[in-house]
């Protein structure tokens, strides 16, 4: 143990059954002797918001993607003066990252002024530059939309591609090229995630400091509360599906087929064969595009799966919202209302400030911080819904193109293997099939090293790595590190405190005090959506993320608590809506909570106790 | 004749009629702001009974041959007078009324006599100064319908102390001009009683309602022997942001034989429960609230929650003083002129410690 309470990367021990883990990741997401210096200097903790399992190695892309943005937005581009980069790495299969430690004073004053001058106009252009951001952001998803990953490589070209002229390249090519372009397609998706999402943070981290001058004790929630909009991107899928349960709801031949527990897909069928079903369908393809391209998930796994590719999910819940229709109730989600609200809460806590100077820069310090914010919510829906169901089904292609040619046991095999790897599968082979017939690839080397790496992955599943690593630092100045992770003194406190505790003897979890009120009762962990039909009314919700795909879940719960996802994460909005308690970005909720335990959610206070294991 | 008013139907215009004390508590109860029910027994009751039982004459020879500079003369005047006054019967109609009052009262506390605090409330008409002797009169635990003819007229002869009078003479306010008020009020038999804040008093936050609370009577709270259960309230949203509950060992509570306040043990199996249900914290928050907008100011509360009264009406307000701490200290601005780029800038420069 070092000087901080944590291991040195340096000295840190692995199971053996985790042996060959490391060539599963880029080397430089290894620590490494001819880096110790620096590594040992740093603080690395377990990003268990976006990575509390062990990593498949293919995922790892859009984490490689964000070192590089969110690091360069606040390094290079905005320049937020003693803020530096977010590292990342690999431990044992679990992903590490920390804040770099600020530069020296020189090159903070220099960025000063690059601040100054690039994020107030930022700020004073939001909105035009939001719109740009859109139009850019969706011509490259629809970029990559267009790109082609074939069902099977022709046995013989087609005449299209050789007369008049011939193309010059072919099918082996096209995949590789293929695949290529989605991989810089992501980065650079990724590129544009963080175009202001390090300034929203930052305008919203500016609120949050200012209220807690002029109000002490105010809460995580209450400041999440003023600063959450209502109207945004990410609710829209949501609203989409209200506006079709309302149309339905007109149409008896509909409304009939929707209320069936009939799968989806014979659903669709049944609708295509009748007049009103049919516009009802063609409403349904009209919004398909972006609005079904909703992760079921977080967005981050390869394994959650959309509307799209999922149908018994907004199937599911159309039968939900067309029984609450005919019970009356409403389904929309009240948008004025809770904007009034909003505004109102605002003007109370402005009317509390007696000193008049204090009062106008609370309003101008929210009306700047509203500016952006607003960045932070809807940039979501674009890049970890839309444009990752776009990738995650080009990907499915390909698995599911290398399945058929042998060299990967099953579709789902290709995210055991880095995107560096990725193209030497496809090379081997494209190389197979231009070869001839009859021509071996390398199957039965893909295969080892596909079943070895499951293998590693499951003994790191059984594996609880240590909180945090290196040298705890003198101070934190980077938002995310702050805000996203909510890296404090306390959290760092607490894991020196907890880094010995096993998940089965954890009894409590702290996350963020996302909504207020307490509850106790039976939990139920549900990791996946297409579990969501298990949960009784009355329970506790505990899962690792959600987003409006679930919404129809919140009006059963009596609290929720969630792994990932901060004050303005979508389980914290509806759960305030609702009034119901919710802890979120609790971590580790999942792994350490099971159904069935008695738990005591403290929604004033971000921790969940353990009351009763089951 | 108007011998008597509730509280709730007075306000600051009713002043000449039921006196300072009790039209304060009207105004209270208009703004929304509970008190212990009761009701004034007017000053027209009180020149109705002077003039009823022919005081007027008798009051006026016995005052008129006082010496001011001789104290003994005073005191014999006074000791005449306030013989005269407590010793002569109010008029049935007057003792009806008063009586039919009382027995409301208690049918609203359930009781067959509540035991009720008897004072007096002075008027418009008194001169400035609070030095007006003899008004501050009260008395607590009063039970029955005689007890409280007998201590309403005690109230009214307390006109005649002889610090009162040798004032009156020396102000050269003529005697018969002075008029009275007295206040019947519910003793309240708290439950759970405490202070409140209508601001944080260890940060100064205005958002926040603080309460301390124990079982039976506030004066375990007041005085600091016991430690109470804490409740930080959010003012805006009136959600309870923050609870401790803590290991309460005494309290004080009624005597009912002596009509006194005694102190006693708390079982130890009730010393760790929170000695008010959340929606009481909630409730008395909202009270708070409105105190504060009422005077304008951070206020400093006293409170009970009865357990005589109908469940809507339990929680009680007992008094109100401004808070002093923080609203001396909170002179300059906690932030001043920034606009949200200035603040922005702050934000971006500044590195959180993380302490060692």
């Amino acid at each position: 143990m070092s000087d901080g309470g944590f291991p040195k990367p340096s000295e840190l021990a692995y199971p053996k059954e985790l042996d060959g883990w490391e060539e599963m990741y880029p080397p430089y997401y290894i620590f490494s002797k001819d880096r110790t210096d620096w590594e040992d200097r740093q603080f690395w903790y377990h990003d268990k918001i976006h990575a509390p399992e062990p990593m498949y190695p293919w995922d790892l892309i859009f984490h490689e993607a964000w070192q590089i943005s969110l690091s360069q937005y606040n390094t290079r581009v905005f320049c937020i003066p003693p803020a530096q980069g977010v590292a990342q790495r690999m431990v044992g299969c679990y992903m590490y990252i920390c804040a770099v430690e600020p530069p020296p004073p020189e090159v903070i004053q220099q960025k000063a002024e690059l601040f100054q001058k690039r994020v107030f106009y930022v700020f004073e252009h939001y909105d035009e530059l939001y719109e740009k951001w859109l139009k850019k952001f969706r011509a490259l998803g629809e970029e990559i939309e267009r790109l082609v990953i074939p069902g099977e490589l022709p046995r013989f070209e087609g005449e299209d591609v050789v007369f008049p002229a011939p193309r010059g390249y072919f099918s082996s090519f096209e995949v590789m090229d293929a695949y290529d372009k989605l991989v810089n397609g992501i980065i650079k998706g990724w590129q544009y995630h963080f175009e202001y999402l390090n300034l929203s943070y930052l305008g919203y981290l500016m609120f949050a400091d200012t209220c807690r001058k002029l109000f002490p004790g105010i809460s995580e929630s209450t400041i999440g509360k003023l600063v959450a909009g209502a109207v945004v991107t990410m609710y829209r899928p949501e609203e989409e599906l209200c506006k079709l349960a309302r149309m339905a709801s007109t149409m008896p031949s509909v409304k009939e087929v929707l209320k069936t527990d009939l799968p989806a897909k014979e659903k669709v069928e049944r609708l295509s064969k009748d007049l009103d079903g049919k516009e009802w369908l063609r409403a349904l393809e009209s919004v398909k595009n972006p609005w079904f391209y909703a992760s079921c998930g977080s967005g981050w796994f390869h394994y959650e799966g959309s509307w799209i590719n999922r149908p018994e999910v907004p199937f599911g819940y159309l039968r939900s919202y067309m029984e609450r229709l005919e019970r009356g109730e409403r389904i929309e989600r009240y948008l004025e209302e809770i904007e009034q609200e909003r505004e109102k809460l605002a003007e109370d806590y402005r009317n509390l400030i007696a000193n008049e100077d204090d009062k106008k820069a609370f309003e101008d310090a929210y009306k700047t911080c509203r500016t952006i914010y607003k960045y932070a919510e809807d940039h979501l829906f674009w890049v970890e819904h839309w444009f990752h169901t776009i990738v995650f089904d080009k990907m499915w292609r390909l698995g599911a193109l290398l399945a058929k040619y042998g060299l990967l046991g099953e579709a789902e095999d290709v995210y055991l293997f880095n995107r560096f790897e990725v193209p030497m599968i496809i090379e081997d082979m494209v190389t197979a099939y231009a070869l001839g017939e009859g021509v071996p690839a390398r199957a039965a080397h893909w295969k080892e090293k596909a079943s070895r790496r499951r293998k590693i992955l499951d003994a790191a599943r059984q594996w609880t790595p240590p909180p945090a690593l290196g040298t705890v630092p003198e101070e934190i100045a980077e938002p995310f590190t702050v805000m996203l992770w909510g890296v404090t003194s306390d959290k760092v406190a607490e894991w020196l405190k907890g880094a010995a505790v096993k998940p089965g003897e954890v009894t409590e979890v702290k996350g963020f005090a996302s909504s207020a009120g307490v509850a106790e009762g039976k939990a139920r962990v549900i990791k996946l959506l297409e579990e969501i039909n298990t949960l009784e009314p009355g329970e506790i919700l505990v899962c690792p993320t959600t987003n409006p795909s679930w919404a129809p879940v919140f009006t059963k719960i009596k609290a929720a608590v969630t792994d990932i996802g901060g004050l303005t994460s979508h389980a914290a909005i509806v759960c305030r809506e609702y009034g119901v308690p919710s802890v979120t970005g609790a971590g580790i909720a999942t792994s350490v909570i099971k159904t069935g335990d008695i738990i005591r959610v403290d929604g004033n206070k971000g921790v969940v106790h353990l009351v009763q294991r089951a | 004749m108007n011998y008597t008013l509730w509280f709730h139907e007075v306000g600051k215009e009713h002043t000449a009629l039921v006196g300072g004390k009790c039209a304060s508590l009207g105004e209270l109860l208009r703004a929304g702001i509970p008190v212990p029910p009761g009701y004034a027994v007017t000053t027209e009751a009180y020149e109705r009974f002077l003039q009823e039982a022919m005081l007027g004459e008798r009051v006026k020879n016995a005052l008129g041959r006082v010496n001011p500079d001789d104290l003994s003369s005073v005191e014999a005047a006074s000791r005449e007078v306030r013989g005269l006054v407590e010793g002569s019967s109010m008029s049935t109609e007057m003792e009806d009324q008063i009586a039919e009052c009382y027995r409301r009262l208690s049918r609203l506390c359930n009781l067959p006599a509540v035991p009720v605090a008897v004072r007096s409330s002075a008027t418009a008409e008194d001169l400035p100064g609070a030095s007006f002797a003899g008004q501050q009169d009260t008395y607590l635990w009063i039970r029955g319908t005689d007890d409280l003819l007998f201590h309403i007229r005690k109230c009214w002869s307390s006109l005649f102390t002889p610090r009162a009078i040798s004032y009156r003479i020396r102000m050269g306010f003529p005697h018969e001009k002075v008029s009275i008020s007295v206040g019947v009020q519910k003793m309240v038999n708290s439950w759970t009683a405490g202070v409140m804040f209508t601001l944080d008093p260890s940060t100064g936050d205005p958002s926040c309602i603080v309460i301390d609370a124990n079982w039976g009577f506030g004066e375990s709270v007041v005085s600091g022997e016991c430690t109470p259960d804490h409740f930080v309230v959010n003012k805006v949203t009136l959600e309870i942001v923050d609870r401790t509950v803590s290991r309460k060992d005494c309290y004080y509570t009624a005597d009912a034989e002596t009509q006194t306040v005694k102190r006693l043990p708390i079982p130890e199996e009730r010393q760790c429960n929170q000695c008010m249900i959340d929606q009481d914290v909630i409730n008395l928050a909202r009270i708070g609230r409105q105190i504060e907008r009422y005077y304008g100011r951070p206020m400093d509360i006293e409170w009970a929650i009865d357990k005589d009264l109908p469940a809507a009406g339990q929680v009680l307000i007992l008094q109100s003083r401004p808070e002093t701490v923080w609203s001396q200290k909170r002179s300059g601005p906690l932030i001043g002129k920034k606009s949200g780029f200035d603040l922005l800038m702050e934000r971006a420069m500044k590195r959180e410690k993380v302490p060692r």
